[in-house]
């Protein structure tokens, strides 16, 4: 009864005309759940265009069309093109006598420090041994903020093995000089990885974006994470964009961290805006 | 200006109207989507642009409009009301009173710059001869009490916090008690970030609100902010109506529309704007000069009086 009801409506070429409708509503879908409207405009025109000129019927059959195809879309740019599996990342850097370093950056506020010390909780269950660099030399508290952390962490380790300490040299000094001696340290030291925290910074602000590059070649970390909060706009796409510019040509963004998920209820549209836009750049969730 | 680059936009959207002699409900329905998509892509709430489209069209109503009226002029203070009605409530935040005391909270989502802007505005007002101070009450976030201890110290403003205590409502309620008794005029409590779907976590809050029951409570938004401002504001609102906005982090790329929608959906105005990190990095806010912009599109002053 299927194909007969296929054979009765179905059978017009879509055209454009006939699909605006179905994508308008798309379009709207996809920003009131917080993708950005240059990025919805753009999935709805690729939509549109893998959809022209094919066969279909009522405005029933469109309205599905369409989301089938934005829903494929969606899962192609959601799925990384390389994955990252750290503990193996680290287990393959420990052979060369080197701990495994890892930075995280963002604009101000998106949950760096928290992050780092989320991801410094799962390496501790896998019973590494961290050094924590306290690398946020200018905001108030950054130092100290990552101290509580390390020594709630280090309750853990009595528990389950591991160790985990603190790298700082208070506020004031060269953020990429003291990443570079908490490596170096660690090495000598025998710490497995290394977690670098940096400070907030605006993505439009030259002077703070420049100085990315330098530490970028002076800490050399094995991995860069961006972490952007869920909560942000459509100035996610320029935040991923900047960030990833910044570190100069040798080096991109190796994936992101999305924040603040359980702030957002369904609105979960910027992991889309982060990804559609950055080539190359891997969605690792939270 | 702020909002600058948001008011060009509508601007030049509007200035279709003026260059066109033939006012039809195809040139309006092109200005509108020009309009609209200005306020979209500055993260205005994808609902409230609607309805100031539905409602722009709706009242114009170009159809039924006698033939001799001025088509353009109707339309253009349409939208205009429409804009004005997004950004400026309407309503006068708390002015603190000298030789008395004023206990200011601030509220909002986790890292949306709460700490930094009590800082600056003790700070702003100390520079207006007001005798200020702050008070810690976020005692979940690691830090939390040093970074306010910091900033203070380095503006030279008294403070009060713990290491120890872990009850933010027990620890504000000494603090503003300390400072009352020893006749500080601004005293600003500083709470932790929290969100609506934490139950907890804004039954928290108003406990702290009714332990130091402040004169003013000023929400904090991030100027990046996406769709999600509409609930969160929302949900604020409800549990501490909250009576003035501080949009932070202007100094950013981000156009700051989530935060305008905040406005429009709270009837809250927005009093300052945070432009940078340092201590004195904040400006009074007012909708006036944005609106003023508007109201210059297609020289229509004269029809605002009604
Ligand atoms: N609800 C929620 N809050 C979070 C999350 N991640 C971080 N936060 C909160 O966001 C606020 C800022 O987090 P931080 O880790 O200090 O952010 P940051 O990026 O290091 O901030 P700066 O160093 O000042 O730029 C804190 O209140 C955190 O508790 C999250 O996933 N969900
Ligand atoms: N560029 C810029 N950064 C700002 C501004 N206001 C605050 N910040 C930064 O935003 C980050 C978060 O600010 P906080 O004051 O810690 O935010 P908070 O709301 O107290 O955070 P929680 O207490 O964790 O909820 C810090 O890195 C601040 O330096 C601003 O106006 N401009
Ligand atoms: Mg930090
Ligand atoms: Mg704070």
């Amino acid at each position: 009864s299927f194909g007969f009801f296929k054979s009765f409506i179905g059978g017009k070429q879509i055209s454009t005309e006939s699909l605006q409708p179905a994508l308008e509503k798309m379009r709207e879908h996809l920003m009131k759940k917080n993708v950005a409207k240059g990025i919805a405009d753009h999935l709805c025109e690729s939509v549109e265009k893998i959809l022209i000129d094919q066969k279909t019927g009522n405005f029933q059959t469109i309205k599905n069309k369409v989301r089938q195809t934005m829903q494929d879309s969606l899962r192609r740019i959601l799925t990384p093109g390389s994955t990252i599996d750290v503990l193996r990342e680290i287990r393959q850097v420990r052979r060369e006598l080197r701990p495994f370093a890892i930075s995280f950056v963002g604009v101000n506020g998106v949950g760096k420090s928290t992050n780092l010390s989320k991801v410094a909780f799962f390496l501790l269950q896998n019973k590494l041994k961290i050094l924590i660099a306290a690398c946020d030399t200018f905001r108030s508290g950054a130092v100290e903020q990552l101290r509580v952390h390390v020594s709630n962490l280090k309750e853990l380790t009595e528990r389950e093995g591991g160790r985990i300490e603190l790298f700082d040299r208070g506020y004031g000094k060269d953020a990429a000089t003291i990443a570079k001696d908490a490596v170096d340290f660690a090495t000598k030291e025998d710490f497995d990885v290394v977690l670098i925290d940096t400070a907030g910074r605006r993505h439009s602000d030259q002077r703070l974006m420049g100085s990315l590059e330098k530490f970028a070649s002076l800490a050399k970390p094995d991995l860069i994470l961006m972490v952007a909060e869920a909560l942000v706009g459509t100035d996610s796409v320029a935040q991923a964009q900047n960030f990833n510019n910044a570190l100069g040509t040798n080096r991109r963004l190796d994936g992101f961290v999305i924040s603040k998920c359980d702030t957002v209820g369904d609105m979960v549209g910027t992991m889309i805006s982060m990804v559609a836009d950055v080539y190359g750049s891997e969605e690792t969730g939270r | 200006m702020v909002l600058g680059e948001l008011s060009r936009r509508l601007t030049s959207a509007m200035s279709a109207l003026t260059g066109s002699n033939i006012i039809d409900e195809k040139l309006l329905d092109a200005v509108l989507k020009e309009i609209c998509s200005a306020l979209l892509e500055s993260d205005v709430n994808v609902k409230l642009v609607g309805n100031l489209r539905k409602s722009v069209k709706q009242k114009v109503n170009l159809k039924d409009l006698p033939a001799g009226v001025n088509k353009k002029r109707i339309v253009q203070k349409t939208v205009v009301d429409e804009l004005i009605k997004l950004v400026d409530p309407k309503v006068e935040a708390y002015k603190p009173v000298k030789g008395k005391t004023n206990v200011i909270m601030f509220v909002g989502l986790q890292g949306s710059g709460k700490t930094t802007s009590c800082t600056k505005l003790a700070l702003f007002y100390q520079k207006q001869g007001f005798k200020s101070c702050l008070v810690c009450a976020d005692t979940f976030r690691a830090g939390a009490f040093d970074q306010l201890k910091q900033n203070a110290t380095k503006a030279r403003i008294p403070f009060y916090g713990s290491y120890t205590e872990t009850d933010p409502v027990r620890i504000s309620k000494e603090g503003v008690d300390k400072f009352k008794k020893e006749k500080f005029e601004i005293i600003i409590v500083d709470t932790s970030g929290r969100h609506r779907q934490e139950k907890e976590l804004f039954a928290e809050m108003v406990q702290i609100q009714q332990a130091v029951k402040p004169h003013q409570t000023i929400m904090v938004l991030d100027a990046s902010i996406g769709q999600a401002a509409e609930s969160q504001s929302k949900a604020f609102k409800e549990s501490s109506n909250f009576g003035a906005i501080i949009i932070t982090k202007m100094d950013g790329h981000a156009k700051g529309g989530g935060a305008i929608s905040a406005v429009a959906v709270t009837q809250t105005p927005i009093v300052f704007i945070g432009t940078g990190e340092h201590m004195h990095e904040l400006e009074r806010f007012s909708a006036q000069p944005f609106i003023s912009k508007l109201l210059g599109m297609g020289d229509i002053q004269g029809l605002m009086e009604h």
